[in-house]
């Protein structure tokens, strides 16, 4: 049974919060997806092909992306490439993914600032 | 492109389309593409270390790709088979039952064989076949260029064991008499204390004992300065002077053991010394235990001992016997739990292989058949998948993981059967007199193999209908009701082969099973004389110290004893125990007589028994002519006179026909004994159907004297309504305090354990039996229904030309009825011939088939209840074919 809670996909892979975030606004194929998470990243997170998309087959077998039928203009294109976009579950599951890494920042910084003034 | 980016991409390519046909689907071309992208960069990058790298990542996740998918199929394998609750449990039901109950026939007689617990190196260990005497056994003991070391054993023996200084009761424990290399021999480490030692053991020394573990946690209370204590044994002390190694209860400890006494002790410490058989050539008691130096064989061991027994009979003047033709030693495995003959051997794999092989193929056809059937059921949601790009690995993949998951937990539930059987048999108790130890564990060797078969058979029969099923084109599949092309009926095809097996087989375990059923339920005992209020007792006399003579006074007092307790109507006394043990009233003499009808000598074999005054007042069975014995003859007769006797009516028509045999004269070998009394026929063990013929003969000091008599057994019949067992307990304590009594129990209970015990052993053949009936029937159904599903277009077809349902239903039937007669004369056929087989390698079988082999009820109806059964199941999908309307069957075409 696919799940449609978003909430049920949390706290989310490394990997697959890359993959996801780099789908943001955007349609990408698999070289793009590695491009952007590696400039996110400062070069921190490299994915490696068969680490790539054995990632992105099971967010699609999860509802979190699909395939784009959207194809670049023709000489762009080359037609062994997929593009990828975010569902609207995909979407949600990232913002919250966003939200509660947001809230563990917070509260990380707070007692930091604590630290510094005791 | 540099050359190593070159190979670099060719592995990777290589590497990236062994990935999982699904993934592929999904994305296989991206990741080709990807490859052609990284390899450049990654070169450019990081050089070869990163090229490496790359391929390390591909190689890494292949595996994990296909096991997802296997997680996928096992996760879509339990669903289906949650979808159809009634494959899935018949299925498991099937190879619970078959896969159980084949590990416990097999671990059943592997715990036989199983090499017992605390001797080293068991599979070196041999034995003599033959008893042997003392002296001979010391001969073959000192040839060391043969025999590395050697034993003799003398078992079971029980001894009245008591605390020293303790005046509570003796206790009845069993033990071995054993030579000072005993311990040696069998390299068994002692727990505390020494073994025995050829040079500390001198003959008439004073009796020392070892002791097991089990003996010295149950009555010495784990007492860790026990060495050096000493126990009253059989009336005298020993002095304990080891503690065996924990488990060990002796060679073959089928018969556990718990003391062990040297054989040179002094006799008085057990009368199975007494008559010194140490020292007599002529007494061959003894069970020699050995093994043989290294590099000596079998063959020349059994060579070079024959040639000393031959040499010593000659030196002590005995004959050779001329009937004996090569040598006389054998030796045989002795490293088992149970001292079991090659021949005993023989028959237990013969037997049980053949019961567990045709179990086991029955199991198999029946998976086979119902996972055809199952499979023809789901064609058209294999088309279905196949048209929309699943591949043709993973569909078989996906069915395969079904019929594995199947066989799985049919393998797990068999295993839980088989635990729980095993403790139900564990827990039994044997009808013997002397007490064995029957446990029965499940041997892993055994679980492991059997679901490994198990195993294989669902992945061999999953595979050849997964196959099948993915072969189809799935256009007409997919087409509702069309079956390609109509194929011919084969009478001879692989499928009928299987129904035909599966009768046979099934009509085979049904009849062997009901022969032994038959049987057994005919030896339900029904002792032919009142049960109710009869008690016994069993005491030991001898045991208890008492002399020949005044053992015998006290049995013939005893009587008139124990007659003024209240509540007591009769009390007799018998040397044999009714109803001990499995082999009780089988014929163990020969007598014979001239005295009759006409003149001529007439032997017939019969079976002798010791009893004592009163014995058939107790047991309320009235003697038809003459009179029991007296205290009379309680004592020897003199030499040359003949001893009184009673015969049985069996044996009163056998010598004497019609006419009166009291004071008629019969003879067993040169003993000469005068009829005296006529006994009504009574059974006094079980397995014998008729009553043999019995000569009751009286005991006597000499007799005594004589034979290691173990027990002798008081039959208390007391008033209706009165327990008077403990009152004759508390009698006997009060007037023989040193009386060793034992096995207290009534006659209903004694009965009760023994039918307990038959009615287990035919249980398990019931079982077996029903087993058989419901695999054939789910067999069958599924098969026919399979075989109808694949002719519904031909039904359509005849249907369309005019056939009548009745017709159609006719024609399903009359083919099912081909196959079931087939398979039922099969089934005679290899019934029969095992039954012949059993019969031939075992007496209680043969016993068992004897008597009910030629039971009309049994042969007609077993097959006629399998075929009953088998033509319904049949009946049911030719009635659903029959309803089958022509339009829809032809509609697709």
């Amino acid at each position: 049974m696919a799940r449609t809670d978003p909430a049920a996909f949390l706290p989310l892979h490394k990997n697959r919060f890359h993959i996801l975030l780099s789908l943001v606004g955007c349609e990408q194929h698999g070289y793009g997806i590695m491009q952007d998470v590696l400039q996110q990243t400062d070069g921190a997170v490299r994915l490696w092909p068969a680490t790539l998309y054995g990632s992105i087959k099971r967010l699609i077998e999860e509802g979190l992306i699909e395939e784009s039928g959207e194809r670049p203009a023709p000489e762009l294109d080359d037609a062994r490439r997929r593009y990828y976009k975010l569902t609207s579950l995909g979407r949600k599951v990232i913002e919250m993914e966003c939200l509660r890494l947001e809230e563990l920042l917070r509260a990380a910084r707070k007692k930091r600032r604590q630290e510094a003034f005791e | 492109m540099n050359r190593w980016e070159k190979l670099c991409l060719a592995i990777y390519s290589r590497l990236a389309r062994a990935y999982p046909h699904e993934f592929r689907l999904i994305c296989g071309a991206d990741l080709d593409r990807l490859g052609e992208d990284m390899v450049p960069e990654t070169w450019r990058r990081f050089g070869l270390q990163g090229l490496v790298r790359l391929l390390a990542n591909t190689v890494i996740h292949l595996p994990f790709e296909y096991l997802a998918e296997f997680r996928q199929d096992a996760g879509y394998a339990c669903r289906m088979l949650a979808k159809s609750p009634i494959f899935t449990s018949v299925g498991i039901m099937s190879l619970a039952i078959g896969i159980g109950m084949c590990s416990v026939i097999l671990s059943e007689s592997n715990g036989l064989l199983r090499p017992p617990p605390g001797i080293a190196e068991p599979s070196t260990l041999l034995a003599i076949r033959s008893r042997v005497s003392y002296p001979y056994f010391e001969q073959y003991r000192d040839r060391h260029d043969i025999v590395a070391s050697a034993a003799a054993v003398l078992r079971p023996v029980p001894f009245a064991v008591a605390p020293s200084g303790g005046a509570s009761q003796a206790e009845r424990i069993y033990g071995q008499i054993v030579s000072p290399e005993y311990f040696r021999t069998l390299g068994v480490k002692l727990a505390a204390g020494r073994s025995f030692d050829p040079a500390a053991e001198k003959f008439g020394a004073a009796p020392v004992v070892v002791v097991s573990e089990r003996f010295w946690r149950n009555h010495l209370n784990s007492n860790p300065d026990v060495i050096g204590y000493r126990l009253r044994l059989n009336g005298r002390m020993a002095k304990i002077v080891g503690i065996a190694s924990r488990d060990f209860l002796g060679v073959w400890p089928w018969n556990p053991s718990d003391l062990f006494v040297p054989a040179t002790s002094d006799p008085s410490i057990a009368p199975e010394l007494s008559g010194d058989p140490v020292h007599q050539d002529e007494m061959a008691s003894f069970q020699v235990i050995l093994r043989l130096r290294n590099g000596v064989s079998k063959a020349a061991a059994e060579a070079a001992l024959d040639a000393i027994k031959r040499t010593l009979d000659r030196q002590k003047g005995l004959e050779p016997n001329p009937d004996r033709k090569g040598l006389e030693i054998s030796l045989i495995p002795a490293g088992t739990f149970s001292l079991v003959t090659p021949e005993q051997r023989a028959f237990i794999y013969t037997t049980n292989v053949i019961l567990w092989a045709l179990v086991l193929s029955l199991v198999c056809a029946n998976l086979a058949n119902l996972l055809f059937a199952h499979s023809s059921r789901r064609r058209r949601e294999i088309a279905i998948r196949l048209s929309v790009g699943a591949s043709r690995a993973r569909l078989v993949r996906q069915l395969l993981a079904e019929s594995i998951l199947l066989a799985f937990a049919g393998g797990l539930a068999s295993i839980a059967l088989a635990f729980g059987i095993t403790r139900i048999v564990s827990s039994l108790r044997l009808p013997e007199a002397v007490p064995v130890q029957l446990k029965v564990e499940p041997d892993f060797r055994v679980l492991l193999f059997t679901l490994a078969i198990g195993v294989i058979a669902g992945i061999g029969f999953g595979l050849f209908p997964a196959l099948a099923a993915t072969r189809t084109d799935p256009n007409p599949a997919l087409k509702e009701g069309s079956r390609g092309a109509l194929r011919r009926y084969r009478r001879l095809g692989l499928r009928n082969l299987f129904i035909v097996w599966q009768v046979a087989a099934s009509l085979m375990l049904l009849l062997i099973s009901g022969y032994v059923v038959l049987g057994y339920r005919h030896t339900a005992i029904d002792p032919g004389f009142a049960v109710a209020g009869l008690d016994l007792l069993s005491i030991d006399p001898v045991r208890g110290g008492y002399s020949a003579d005044r053992a015998a006074t006290l049995l013939a007092n005893l009587p008139d004893e124990l007659e003024n307790v209240p509540g007591i109507r009769e009390v007799g006394v018998t040397g044999g125990v009714p109803f001990t043990n499995l082999t009780a009233d089988r014929p163990n003499t020969v007598i014979s007589t001239s005295e009759g009808n006409d003149g001529r000598e007439i032997a017939c074999p019969a079976f002798r028994e010791r009893i004592g005054t009163g014995y058939f007042a107790a047991l309320g069975v009235p003697l038809l002519r003459g009179r029991e014995f007296d205290k009379r003859e309680g004592h020897d007769v003199a030499p040359g006179r003949a001893i009184p006797a009673i015969i049985n009516q069996t044996a009163a028509r056998t010598l004497f026909g019609v006419t009166d045999p009291i004071g008629r004269e019969i003879r067993e070998g040169h003993l000469k004994f005068v009829v005296i009394g006529l006994a009504r026929d009574v059974r006094s063990g079980f397995l014998m159907p008729k009553p043999v013929a019995t000569i009751f003969l009286p005991l006597t000091a000499a007799w005594f004297g004589r034979n290691q008599a173990q027990r002798l057994t008081l039959l208390v019949r007391t008033a209706p309504g009165r327990d008077a067992l403990q009152a004759v307990e508390s009698e006997l304590a009060l007037r023989h305090p040193d009386l060793l009594i034992f096995d207290v129990q009534t006659m209903q209970e004694k009965l009760e354990q023994l039918n307990s015990f038959i009615d287990w052993s035919s249980s398990i053949y019931v079982v077996l039996g029903a087993l058989a009936l419901l695999l054939a029937c789910i067999g069958l159904a599924g098969v026919t229904a399979y075989a109808v599903v694949q002719r519904t277009k031909e039904i359509g077809v005849r249907t369309a030309l005019g056939a009548t349902s009745g017709q159609v239903r006719r024609m399903i039937l009359s083919e099912g009825a081909v196959l079931v007669i087939a398979g039922s004369a099969l089934g005679y056929l290899g019934a029969f011939t095992l039954s012949r087989v059993f019969s031939a390698s075992m007496e209680t079988f043969a016993t068992t088939f004897a008597m009910r082999a030629n039971q009309p009820a049994l042969l007609a109806g077993a097959p006629l209840l399998l075929s009953t059964l088998a033509i319904l199941a049949c009946y049911l999908p030719a009635a659903r074919a029959a309803r089958i309307d022509p339009v829809t069957a032809l509609r697709e075409e």
